[in-house]
Protein backbone atom coordinates (compact mmCIF):
# COMPACT_ATOMS: atom_id res chain seq x y z
CA UNK A 1 0.00 0.00 0.00
CA UNK A 2 1.52 3.04 -1.22
CA UNK A 3 2.11 5.97 1.56
CA UNK A 4 0.77 9.02 0.89
CA UNK A 5 2.59 11.95 0.03
CA UNK A 6 4.30 14.36 3.27
CA UNK A 7 5.07 17.64 1.49
CA UNK A 8 3.31 19.29 -1.41
CA UNK A 9 4.98 21.61 -4.06
CA UNK A 10 4.56 25.59 -5.09
CA UNK A 11 5.80 26.34 -8.56
CA UNK A 12 5.51 29.25 -9.56
CA UNK A 13 6.87 31.30 -12.76
CA UNK A 14 6.40 34.52 -13.88
CA UNK A 15 8.06 37.78 -14.04
CA UNK A 16 8.25 41.59 -12.54
CA UNK A 17 6.55 43.18 -15.25
CA UNK A 18 7.37 47.43 -14.73
CA UNK A 19 6.59 49.90 -12.83
CA UNK A 20 5.29 53.30 -12.24
CA UNK A 21 7.26 55.84 -9.99
CA UNK A 22 5.90 59.51 -11.01
CA UNK A 23 9.20 61.17 -9.44
CA UNK A 24 12.21 58.94 -10.25
CA UNK A 25 13.97 57.38 -13.23
CA UNK A 26 16.87 54.78 -14.17
CA UNK A 27 15.59 52.29 -11.91
CA UNK A 28 16.37 48.51 -11.25
CA UNK A 29 15.11 46.26 -9.14
CA UNK A 30 16.12 43.08 -6.72
CA UNK A 31 13.89 40.36 -5.79
CA UNK A 32 14.35 37.46 -3.11
CA UNK A 33 12.17 35.25 -0.90
CA UNK A 34 11.10 35.28 2.84
CA UNK A 35 9.16 31.69 4.30
CA UNK A 36 8.64 30.24 6.96
CA UNK A 37 10.73 27.29 8.41
CA UNK A 38 8.87 24.71 7.00
CA UNK A 39 9.12 25.91 3.62
CA UNK A 40 12.34 25.66 1.37
CA UNK A 41 12.83 26.03 -2.53
CA UNK A 42 14.21 22.79 -4.36
CA UNK A 43 14.94 24.43 -8.05
CA UNK A 44 15.08 27.85 -9.11
CA UNK A 45 16.52 31.64 -8.98
CA UNK A 46 16.32 32.80 -4.82
CA UNK A 47 17.41 36.22 -5.64
CA UNK A 48 17.39 38.51 -8.37
CA UNK A 49 18.82 41.97 -10.04
CA UNK A 50 17.27 43.47 -13.36
CA UNK A 51 18.36 45.82 -15.64
CA UNK A 52 18.75 49.48 -15.04
CA UNK A 53 15.64 51.05 -16.98
CA UNK A 54 14.29 54.21 -18.26
CA UNK A 55 11.30 55.94 -18.79
CA UNK A 56 9.89 56.16 -22.30
CA UNK A 57 10.51 59.43 -24.35
CA UNK A 58 6.33 60.43 -24.15
CA UNK A 59 3.79 58.38 -24.53
CA UNK A 60 3.08 56.02 -21.38
CA UNK A 61 6.00 57.21 -18.72
CA UNK A 62 6.17 53.00 -17.51
CA UNK A 63 9.34 51.80 -16.45
CA UNK A 64 9.40 47.95 -18.14
CA UNK A 65 11.69 44.89 -16.56
CA UNK A 66 10.38 42.21 -17.95
CA UNK A 67 11.80 40.16 -15.35
CA UNK A 68 11.75 36.57 -14.72
CA UNK A 69 11.11 35.09 -11.99
CA UNK A 70 11.07 31.21 -11.41
CA UNK A 71 11.10 29.78 -8.49
CA UNK A 72 9.75 26.14 -6.93
CA UNK A 73 9.10 25.66 -3.24
CA UNK A 74 8.54 22.27 -1.05
CA UNK A 75 6.66 22.59 2.44
CA UNK A 76 4.46 20.52 5.07
CA UNK A 77 3.03 23.64 6.29
CA UNK A 78 1.40 26.34 4.61
CA UNK A 79 2.40 28.99 7.79
CA UNK A 80 4.88 30.65 6.46
CA UNK A 81 3.88 30.90 2.67
CA UNK A 82 6.62 32.41 0.61
CA UNK A 83 6.74 36.41 0.08
CA UNK A 84 8.45 37.80 -3.32
CA UNK A 85 9.99 40.76 -1.28
CA UNK A 86 10.98 43.12 -4.27
CA UNK A 87 12.94 46.71 -3.65
CA UNK A 88 13.21 49.28 -6.12
CA UNK A 89 16.53 51.50 -6.50
CA UNK A 90 17.50 54.56 -8.53
CA UNK A 91 20.48 56.90 -8.51
CA UNK A 92 20.34 59.85 -6.19
CA UNK A 93 21.43 63.50 -7.11
CA UNK A 94 25.50 62.34 -6.59
CA UNK A 95 24.59 59.00 -9.02
CA UNK A 96 24.77 56.73 -5.54
CA UNK A 97 22.59 53.87 -5.78
CA UNK A 98 19.85 54.40 -3.30
CA UNK A 99 16.64 52.40 -2.10
CA UNK A 100 13.36 54.00 -3.87
CA UNK A 101 11.22 51.74 -1.98
CA UNK A 102 10.41 48.22 -1.06
CA UNK A 103 7.73 45.87 -1.06
CA UNK A 104 6.17 42.59 -0.51
CA UNK A 105 3.11 40.10 -1.29
CA UNK A 106 2.56 36.49 -0.71
CA UNK A 107 2.97 34.32 -3.64
CA UNK A 108 -0.71 33.57 -4.85
CA UNK A 109 -2.14 30.00 -2.95
CA UNK A 110 -4.16 28.86 -6.13
CA UNK A 111 -3.38 27.57 -9.57
CA UNK A 112 -3.90 29.75 -12.30
CA UNK A 113 -2.73 33.15 -13.94
CA UNK A 114 -2.07 36.11 -11.15
CA UNK A 115 -1.74 40.03 -12.41
CA UNK A 116 -0.65 42.17 -8.98
CA UNK A 117 -0.06 45.75 -8.43
CA UNK A 118 2.15 46.25 -5.56
CA UNK A 119 3.17 49.28 -3.96
CA UNK A 120 6.25 49.73 -2.36
CA UNK A 121 6.85 52.26 0.66
CA UNK A 122 9.76 54.94 0.51
CA UNK A 123 11.23 54.35 4.15
CA UNK A 124 13.12 57.35 5.64
CA UNK A 125 16.59 55.69 6.14
CA UNK A 126 17.20 58.08 9.46
CA UNK A 127 14.29 56.05 11.18
CA UNK A 128 15.67 52.72 9.86
CA UNK A 129 18.97 53.72 11.27
CA UNK A 130 17.23 53.90 15.01
CA UNK A 131 16.67 50.17 14.98
CA UNK A 132 13.44 50.43 16.02
CA UNK A 133 10.44 48.39 15.16
CA UNK A 134 8.06 48.75 12.15
CA UNK A 135 5.40 50.28 14.91
CA UNK A 136 7.48 53.86 15.07
CA UNK A 137 8.57 53.44 11.08
CA UNK A 138 7.17 56.53 9.04
CA UNK A 139 7.11 55.75 5.36
CA UNK A 140 5.68 57.37 2.16
CA UNK A 141 4.37 55.70 -0.64
CA UNK A 142 5.11 56.25 -3.77
CA UNK A 143 5.13 54.29 -6.94
CA UNK A 144 3.42 50.80 -8.00
CA UNK A 145 4.98 47.83 -9.42
CA UNK A 146 3.66 45.37 -11.30
CA UNK A 147 3.93 41.40 -11.10
CA UNK A 148 2.13 38.30 -12.84
CA UNK A 149 2.71 35.01 -11.99
CA UNK A 150 1.90 31.24 -13.22
CA UNK A 151 1.36 28.87 -10.03
CA UNK A 152 0.74 24.84 -9.97
CA UNK A 153 0.62 23.24 -6.86
CA UNK A 154 1.37 19.66 -6.39
CA UNK A 155 -0.38 17.33 -3.53
CA UNK A 156 -1.58 20.19 -1.68
CA UNK A 157 -5.00 19.01 -1.97
CA UNK A 158 -3.70 15.31 -1.12
CA UNK A 159 -2.84 16.63 2.30
CA UNK A 160 -6.11 18.04 3.11
CA UNK A 161 -5.65 21.45 2.35
CA UNK A 162 -8.28 23.35 0.59
CA UNK A 163 -7.69 25.98 -0.76
CA UNK A 164 -10.77 27.49 -2.44
CA UNK A 165 -11.44 26.75 -6.15
CA UNK A 166 -8.98 26.24 -9.02
CA UNK A 167 -11.17 24.89 -11.31
CA UNK A 168 -10.83 27.84 -13.16
CA UNK A 169 -8.13 29.68 -13.08
CA UNK A 170 -8.66 33.85 -12.08
CA UNK A 171 -6.86 36.77 -13.23
CA UNK A 172 -6.80 39.26 -10.20
CA UNK A 173 -5.99 42.67 -10.48
CA UNK A 174 -5.08 44.45 -7.10
CA UNK A 175 -6.84 47.51 -6.02
CA UNK A 176 -5.53 50.72 -7.35
CA UNK A 177 -6.34 54.22 -6.67
CA UNK B 1 -8.32 18.54 14.29
CA UNK B 2 -9.56 20.59 11.86
CA UNK B 3 -7.11 23.55 10.99
CA UNK B 4 -7.50 27.13 9.59
CA UNK B 5 -4.77 29.07 8.10
CA UNK B 6 -4.84 32.82 7.49
CA UNK B 7 -2.54 34.73 5.52
CA UNK B 8 -2.46 37.60 3.79
CA UNK B 9 -1.82 41.15 4.02
CA UNK B 10 -3.46 44.34 5.51
CA UNK B 11 -3.18 46.58 2.20
CA UNK B 12 -4.03 50.17 3.71
CA UNK B 13 -7.19 52.48 4.26
CA UNK B 14 -8.77 54.93 1.78
CA UNK B 15 -11.18 57.98 2.56
CA UNK B 16 -9.35 59.21 6.15
CA UNK B 17 -9.90 63.18 6.29
CA UNK B 18 -5.89 62.98 6.34
CA UNK B 19 -2.61 60.78 5.78
CA UNK B 20 -0.23 59.89 8.27
CA UNK B 21 -2.29 56.63 9.11
CA UNK B 22 -1.19 53.25 11.10
CA UNK B 23 -3.39 50.41 11.58
CA UNK B 24 -3.90 48.30 15.31
CA UNK B 25 -5.08 44.86 14.34
CA UNK B 26 -5.94 42.10 16.88
CA UNK B 27 -7.67 38.49 15.86
CA UNK B 28 -10.52 37.67 18.51
CA UNK B 29 -11.22 33.50 18.59
CA UNK B 30 -13.44 31.39 20.69
CA UNK B 31 -12.50 28.93 23.36
CA UNK B 32 -12.17 26.31 21.00
CA UNK B 33 -9.57 27.53 18.96
CA UNK B 34 -5.72 27.05 19.46
CA UNK B 35 -3.26 29.41 18.14
CA UNK B 36 -0.17 26.83 16.57
CA UNK B 37 2.01 29.69 14.76
CA UNK B 38 1.95 33.55 13.95
CA UNK B 39 0.78 36.06 16.32
CA UNK B 40 -2.81 37.51 16.90
CA UNK B 41 -2.14 41.43 17.03
CA UNK B 42 -0.03 43.51 15.49
CA UNK B 43 0.29 47.40 15.06
CA UNK B 44 1.39 48.70 11.37
CA UNK B 45 4.03 51.60 10.20
CA UNK B 46 2.48 54.72 9.88
CA UNK B 47 1.93 55.70 6.33
CA UNK B 48 2.20 59.51 4.62
CA UNK B 49 1.17 58.64 1.10
CA UNK B 50 2.77 61.28 -0.99
CA UNK B 51 0.82 60.82 -4.25
CA UNK B 52 -2.83 59.42 -3.12
CA UNK B 53 -5.37 59.72 -1.36
CA UNK B 54 -4.95 56.01 -0.44
CA UNK B 55 -2.53 54.64 2.69
CA UNK B 56 -0.77 52.11 2.30
CA UNK B 57 0.55 49.44 4.79
CA UNK B 58 0.94 46.17 3.15
CA UNK B 59 1.43 44.57 6.91
CA UNK B 60 1.86 40.93 6.47
CA UNK B 61 -0.98 38.66 8.17
CA UNK B 62 0.12 34.98 9.00
CA UNK B 63 -1.82 32.69 11.28
CA UNK B 64 -2.36 28.87 11.57
CA UNK B 65 -5.18 27.83 14.01
CA UNK B 66 -6.53 24.41 15.34
CA UNK B 67 -9.99 24.37 16.06
CA UNK B 68 -12.03 22.00 17.61
CA UNK B 69 -15.35 23.50 17.33
CA UNK B 70 -17.24 26.51 14.77
CA UNK B 71 -18.28 28.54 17.28
CA UNK B 72 -15.87 31.69 18.15
CA UNK B 73 -15.06 32.04 14.35
CA UNK B 74 -12.01 34.28 14.24
CA UNK B 75 -13.08 38.22 13.86
CA UNK B 76 -10.45 40.74 13.25
CA UNK B 77 -10.90 43.83 14.90
CA UNK B 78 -9.17 47.27 13.06
CA UNK B 79 -8.30 50.36 14.86
CA UNK B 80 -6.81 53.01 12.84
CA UNK B 81 -5.16 55.97 14.19
CA UNK B 82 -3.19 59.10 12.82
CA UNK B 83 -0.21 60.81 14.06
CA UNK B 84 0.03 64.88 13.27
CA UNK B 85 3.29 66.37 12.79
CA UNK B 86 3.68 66.83 16.58
CA UNK B 87 3.63 63.41 16.94
CA UNK B 88 0.87 62.96 18.73
CA UNK B 89 -1.92 59.98 18.14
CA UNK B 90 -5.35 60.39 17.50
CA UNK B 91 -8.39 57.93 16.86
CA UNK B 92 -9.93 57.97 13.58
CA UNK B 93 -11.75 54.46 13.12
CA UNK B 94 -12.77 51.39 14.68
CA UNK B 95 -14.15 48.21 12.38
CA UNK B 96 -14.47 44.86 12.74
CA UNK B 97 -14.96 41.66 10.27
CA UNK B 98 -15.24 37.89 10.66
CA UNK B 99 -12.60 35.89 8.76
CA UNK B 100 -14.39 34.50 6.02
CA UNK B 101 -15.43 30.75 6.20
CA UNK B 102 -14.79 29.83 2.20
CA UNK B 103 -11.18 28.71 1.31
CA UNK B 104 -9.38 31.16 -1.13
CA UNK B 105 -8.02 34.38 -2.01
CA UNK B 106 -10.76 37.54 -0.62
CA UNK B 107 -10.53 40.69 -1.31
CA UNK B 108 -12.22 42.97 1.82
CA UNK B 109 -13.01 46.39 2.61
CA UNK B 110 -13.95 47.61 5.90
CA UNK B 111 -16.19 50.76 6.85
CA UNK B 112 -14.85 52.56 9.92
CA UNK B 113 -16.65 54.47 12.57
CA UNK B 114 -15.54 56.77 15.82
CA UNK B 115 -17.33 57.42 18.69
CA UNK B 116 -19.04 61.01 18.65
CA UNK B 117 -18.81 62.94 21.33
CA UNK B 118 -21.14 65.83 22.55
CA UNK B 119 -20.87 69.04 20.51
CA UNK B 120 -18.90 70.42 22.96
CA UNK B 121 -16.20 68.13 22.56
CA UNK B 122 -17.10 68.01 18.81
CA UNK B 123 -16.23 71.55 18.32
CA UNK B 124 -12.95 70.84 20.88
CA UNK B 125 -11.97 67.87 18.17
CA UNK B 126 -12.12 70.42 15.49
CA UNK B 127 -9.01 72.90 16.92
CA UNK B 128 -7.35 70.69 19.10
CA UNK B 129 -8.16 67.29 17.69
CA UNK B 130 -8.61 64.22 19.65
CA UNK B 131 -11.68 62.82 20.51
CA UNK B 132 -13.48 60.18 22.35
CA UNK B 133 -12.06 56.39 22.17
CA UNK B 134 -13.50 53.39 23.57
CA UNK B 135 -12.46 51.65 26.90
CA UNK B 136 -12.20 48.46 25.60
CA UNK B 137 -11.60 46.89 22.46
CA UNK B 138 -14.20 44.04 22.75
CA UNK B 139 -17.30 46.72 22.42
CA UNK B 140 -15.75 46.50 18.46
CA UNK B 141 -16.48 43.11 17.81
CA UNK B 142 -19.24 42.63 20.29
CA UNK B 143 -22.84 43.82 19.98
CA UNK B 144 -24.22 43.65 23.39
CA UNK B 145 -23.50 47.00 24.43
CA UNK B 146 -23.93 48.96 21.11
CA UNK B 147 -27.01 50.48 21.54
CA UNK B 148 -25.20 52.85 24.16
CA UNK B 149 -22.66 54.42 21.28
CA UNK B 150 -23.44 57.01 19.05
CA UNK B 151 -20.94 56.86 15.79
CA UNK B 152 -20.15 58.93 12.96
CA UNK B 153 -19.12 57.44 9.61
CA UNK B 154 -15.24 57.53 8.76
CA UNK B 155 -12.90 55.57 5.86
CA UNK B 156 -12.18 52.27 4.94
CA UNK B 157 -9.29 49.55 5.60
CA UNK B 158 -8.12 47.67 2.72
CA UNK B 159 -7.47 43.76 3.27
CA UNK B 160 -6.33 40.57 1.09
CA UNK B 161 -7.05 37.49 3.20
CA UNK B 162 -6.63 34.11 2.10
CA UNK B 163 -8.34 31.09 3.92
CA UNK B 164 -6.94 27.53 3.98
CA UNK B 165 -8.93 25.00 5.58
CA UNK B 166 -7.32 21.76 6.48
CA UNK B 167 -9.75 18.50 7.59
CA UNK B 168 -12.96 20.33 7.63
CA UNK B 169 -14.63 17.24 5.43
CA UNK B 170 -13.54 14.86 7.80
CA UNK B 171 -15.55 16.27 10.34
CA UNK B 172 -18.68 16.87 7.67
CA UNK B 173 -18.13 20.13 7.77
CA UNK B 174 -19.25 21.96 4.15
CA UNK B 175 -17.40 25.36 3.60
CA UNK B 176 -17.56 25.71 -0.21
Amino acid sequence: MASGPSVFLLNVSGQIESAEFPEFDDLYCKYSFVYGHDWAPTSGIEEGISQITSKSQGGKQTLVWNFPVEITFKSTNPYGWPQIVISVYGPDVFGNDVVRGYGAVHLPFTPGSWFMGRRPEFTDPKVVAQGEGREVTRVRSQGCVTVSFNVVTKDLKKLGYNTGSSDFPSAQLMPQP
Amino acid sequence: MAEVHIIGQIIGASGFPQHSLFCKWGLHTGGAWKLLSGVVEGQTQVDHPQNDDMAFWSHPIDMHFATKGLQGWPKLHLQVWHQDTFGRNELYGYSFLHIPSTPGTHTLLSPTWRPLGTWQEQICQMFVGGGPQLKSASLIYGGSDRYRLQTVAMGQVHLELTVILRNFERYGVESS
